[in-house]
């Protein structure tokens, strides 16, 4: 009723067709068993973990969406007109959010590119996901290429 | 014996009510945009699978105690058969690339919130 809003992220369903890491850990995501809501919790929870440590594995962690965003990213071009004028006026224009400051390593790397920043996104969420599954789950193993980040990070 | 299998046979009750989990964390859901955002995605996404007569997403309470239903979404349809299509065709999508789990929820327990 009141127009057109601006979203902060375009739709979040993406393709099952395009869903690589599902793929990979062949785990059932259709749960028809007669499951406790306690079987349910733990089988999500090291679904999750597996879905993360496969994107970890074939390098798929930046989000899907990151690029799409990047269609919209300018709606104008150089020269002041719009790109894409009936994005623009749909309002699908989504802003990709900034990127943090750059940070370089004694050699001059950049050392926080988009690619690592998700990578670390996901590496902290299973951390956090495999500490919960041992807790909660008798007898859970992590996944074989995890290891415990050391304390003596910031 | 015979009781083990009994309780193997009998699958999931069929219901109106679909519960989506893996799709979102505490965190997206306290934050008011980008929870009417899922709420329209989840509403619009659904409802190629039949008439949607009741959709609920728990949020977190700010309680040191959290709802064992924040995370998940819950879908009514209107019929069995709706849920069980959307059960069929939601089940490893992706949703803010997160890979969706879907199963049967019962109807008395989705009127009551008890999750």
């Amino acid at each position: 009723a009141d127009g057109p809003r601006r979203r902060k992220k375009r739709n979040r369903w993406g393709d099952a067709s395009e869903n690589k890491a599902a793929g990979l850990m062949g785990l059932p995501t259709a749960i028809v068993a007669n499951m406790t809501s306690e079987q349910l919790e733990a089988y999500t929870l090291h679904l999750r973990i597996e879905e993360i440590s496969q994107k970890l594995r074939i390098d798929d962690v930046v989000p899907a969406d990151g690029d799409r965003y990047a269609l919209y990213l300018h709606p104008y071009s150089m020269n002041g007109f719009p790109r894409d004028r009936q994005a623009h006026e749909a309002n699908l224009y989504i802003p990709r959010s900034p990127s943090p400051p750059p940070q370089y390593d004694n050699h001059g790397r950049r050392v926080n590119t988009r690619e690592y920043r998700y990578r670390k996104r996901l590496e902290d969420e299973r951390h956090k996901l495999i500490e919960k599954a041992m807790k909660t789950i008798p007898n859970y193993h992590p996944p074989q290429d995890y290891r415990r980040p050391t304390k003596t990070q910031e | 014996m015979s009781m083990l299998a009994g309780t193997t046979a009998t699958d999931s009750e069929e219901s109106c009510v679909l519960q989506l989990l893996n799709m979102v964390t505490p965190e997206e859901l306290m934050d008011g945009d980008d929870y009417e955002e899922i709420c329209e995605d989840v509403q619009e996404e659904c409802s190629k699978y039949g008439q949607i007569v009741g959709l609920k997403v728990p949020r977190p309470t700010g309680g040191s105690r959290q709802s064992a239903g924040v995370g998940k979404i819950y879908v009514k349809y209107d019929s069995a058969e709706s849920a069980k299509k959307a059960l069929q065709a939601l089940a490893g999508r992706k949703f803010a690339d997160r890979t969706v789990v879907t199963t049967y929820f019962p109807e008395e327990n989705f009127e009551v919130g008890a999750w």
